[in-house]
């Protein structure tokens, strides 16, 4: 978004009436749509608010259900509900329209329909949990026309409306429904059109998070999604590898050649320069082979070994100073710590982690400290390299960095500096507001408590219960 | 993974808003207003990560408007807020330097803009083109 140009609300009117921007929609200035933004814009109390919501959501359900309301008004309904429901007051009344928009639109009508449905319905709603209820905002009826009309535009010719059916079932779908559409959304795995085939993964990806035994049995399929020519494709296959090895490696320790070689070649510049950002190649995507990487090569010499040059060509060519780069070398970082270890990475990497640490930008500083915090457990000398920085750190003006570095020091905690932290600790915490903070840093402070006991002189009393006096007070 | 993505001006008001983790609607006024209010309170010099209850943050600031992203800790905060950067380039590129107003009367459009970037709270598209490809075949057909 420019800093330079903000439409003020005093270009409205012309807003509202011109048709010219490309796209932009085109509002009428009679328009119901364009009567309740102008309006919400106009808004300046939260009793105004109330009172213009509850009147809208008024006039939405008589119109919604009146039978001459074309697909296109339909539309505009749905658009003033999401509005509604956004400002956080419940239009349930038109759920089964969204449903109907859905099943009776056509091109972005329909796409409309299925964006309300994602957007009102939940998977825990209870309509989707099938339990009957007579609270239901929709019959099950009502369910399974949304359920047919999802089974009927996938199977039809006009693909951007498969493309549509895909991207809902990927949002959301009741689960007692997957193995009706399962086969359709298979089917698709092998479409000649790459953004079908992108999507039908991208919804198996969803069927293996709420109901894993039911994707069983096409594991191979998943294997030839991995193989796929198309980068994006491929890309939507590490969604679900990334969820399989994190449940257990071991099984795909053999995939970790190719991951590192589909790496290499993203790393090394050979995906269509569409798919960089800033100039740098497919920066997620390698962020997303990276965390698979460290995962396979965790605990296993063997497998670790096949992707040093790889971690070592992507420390090299991220040397571009932009954050993308730096979010990319931080998870290069977190693998070499990760797996078994080689000394020049290593090495290269604790580099990296200085120049994070040493930053005069603080995000920069905080990705430092956090991945400080990872590799100390296993390099508590990196830590005595950076003290200095860590102790202005531990005084910083950012509270969120101060906490970082608290974090850090909960972690290189000794019988020499325990007295130290936590004094810093307790100082911060006279401080904090945040309930989950104050927890996480009290029991932070009792574990270390526990583990040494005795470590000051003063108060006279020991250091223990002075201690515990000060938390109690939390 | 993300648990939602917020776009809140700096009065408070949600521009836009998508849950990837069930919030009840109840609910979702006061974490939007909580969490505008938590950036808010950040100066300029400031990191743009920020604890939240058990999880994290991240925002960054277009003129008014800003864009709140919550995290959890598994999440790379700087790849979050490059990518919340991405967003907002995509959207540049479909309504030509987009404002808050653009938004605001295009809600149903960035909804589905946002819908093919982030698919039940992971990164699942990056590329610009392929980003735009089925909003801009949409709107050909309402022209036709």
């Amino acid at each position: 978004m420019s800093d330079v140009v903000e439409k003020t609300l005093t270009a409205l009117p012309g807003l509202l009436s011109l048709d010219s921007q490309t796209g932009a929609g085109k509002l009428s200035s009679t328009s119901k749509l364009g009567n309740l933004i102008r309006s919400i814009t106009e808004l300046t109390s939260k009793h105004d608010e109330e009172k213009l919501i509850k009147r809208e959501l008024v006039a939405i359900k008589e119109q919604v259900s009146s039978p001459n309301t074309t697909m296109r008004q339909m539309k505009e309904m749905m658009v003033r509900s999401i509005y509604c429901e956004m400002l956080g007051y419940e239009a349930d009344f038109s759920y089964i329209h969204a449903i109907k928009l859905a099943q009776q639109g056509a091109g972005l009508e329909k796409r409309v329909g299925y964006l309300a449905v994602s957007l009102f319905l939940n998977e825990n709603h209870e309509l989707l949990l099938l339990l009957v209820n007579t609270v239901l905002k929709v019959s099950v009826f009502e369910l399974l026309l949304l359920v047919n009309t999802v089974l009927k535009d996938l199977q039809s010719t006009n693909l951007i409306e498969v493309c549509m059916a895909l991207t809902v079932v990927s949002q959301m779908f009741p689960k007692d429904m997957i193995p009706a559409i399962l086969p359709l959304v298979e089917e698709k795995l092998t479409h000649p059109k790459e953004i079908i085939r992108r999507k039908a993964v991208l919804a198996l990806h969803k069927f293996y998070l709420i109901a894993p035994n039911q994707v069983q049995h096409i594991h191979s399929k998943f294997r030839k999604a991995l193989c796929d020519k198309d980068p994006g494709v491929m890309a939507a296959s590490l969604h679900i590898y990334l969820q399989m090895i994190k449940e257990g490696a071991e099984a795909y320790r053999e995939l970790a050649g190719s991951f590192a070689a589909i790496l290499r070649q993203v790393v090394g510049g050979k995906l269509p320069v569409e798919f960089n950002y800033h100039s740098v190649p497919a920066p997620w995507l390698q962020i997303q082979l990276l965390r698979i990487l460290t995962l396979l090569g965790k605990d296993d010499q063997s497998t670790s070994e096949l992707m040093y040059d790889v971690l070592d060509e992507s420390l090299r060519r991220a040397e571009i100073n932009h954050n993308i780069t730096y979010a990319i070398l931080f998870e290069c970082v977190k693998a070499i710590y990760t797996i078994h270890p080689n000394a020049e990475l290593m090495e290269k990497a604790a580099k990296c982690i200085g120049n994070f640490v040493l930053s005069p930008k603080i995000n920069l500083k905080y990705l430092g400290l956090k991945a400080l915090t990872y590799v100390v457990q296993q390099d508590a000398n990196l830590a005595l390299q950076h003290q200095m920085t860590i102790i202005e750190c531990l005084d910083h003006s950012d509270r969120i960095i101060k906490r970082e570095t608290l974090e850090l020091l909960f972690r290189i905690t000794n019988a020499q500096n325990v007295t130290v932290i936590v004094e810093k600790m307790l100082a911060f915490l006279r401080l904090c507001h945040e309930d989950y903070t104050i927890m996480d840093l009290v029991g932070k402070v009792a574990e270390l408590a526990e583990k040494y006991p005795f470590r000051i002189t003063r108060p006279p009393h020991g250091w223990k219960p002075h201690t515990y006096y000060i938390l109690l007070a939390y | 993974m993300i648990k939602f993505f917020l776009m809140v001006n700096k009065q408070g008001q949600t521009r836009l808003s998508k849950y990837y983790e069930n919030v009840d609607i109840s609910k979702r006024a006061a974490l939007e207003a909580d969490v505008v209010k938590g950036c808010l309170s950040r100066r300029k010099d400031e990191c743009s990560f920020v604890e939240y209850k058990d999880y994290k943050l991240v925002y960054r600031q277009y003129a008014a408007l800003f864009i709140v992203v919550g995290i959890t800790d598994t999440e790379n905060e700087l790849s979050i807020y490059e990518l919340v950067h991405n967003f907002v380039e995509v959207l540049d590129k479909y309504f030509s330097r987009v404002s808050e107003l653009d938004i605001m009367f295009n809600l149903d459009k960035v909804h589905i803009i946002l819908d093919e970037m982030i698919l039940n709270g992971h990164v699942v598209e990056t590329n610009k083109s392929r980003i735009l490809a089925p909003l801009l075949v949409l709107d050909k057909m309402v022209e036709s």
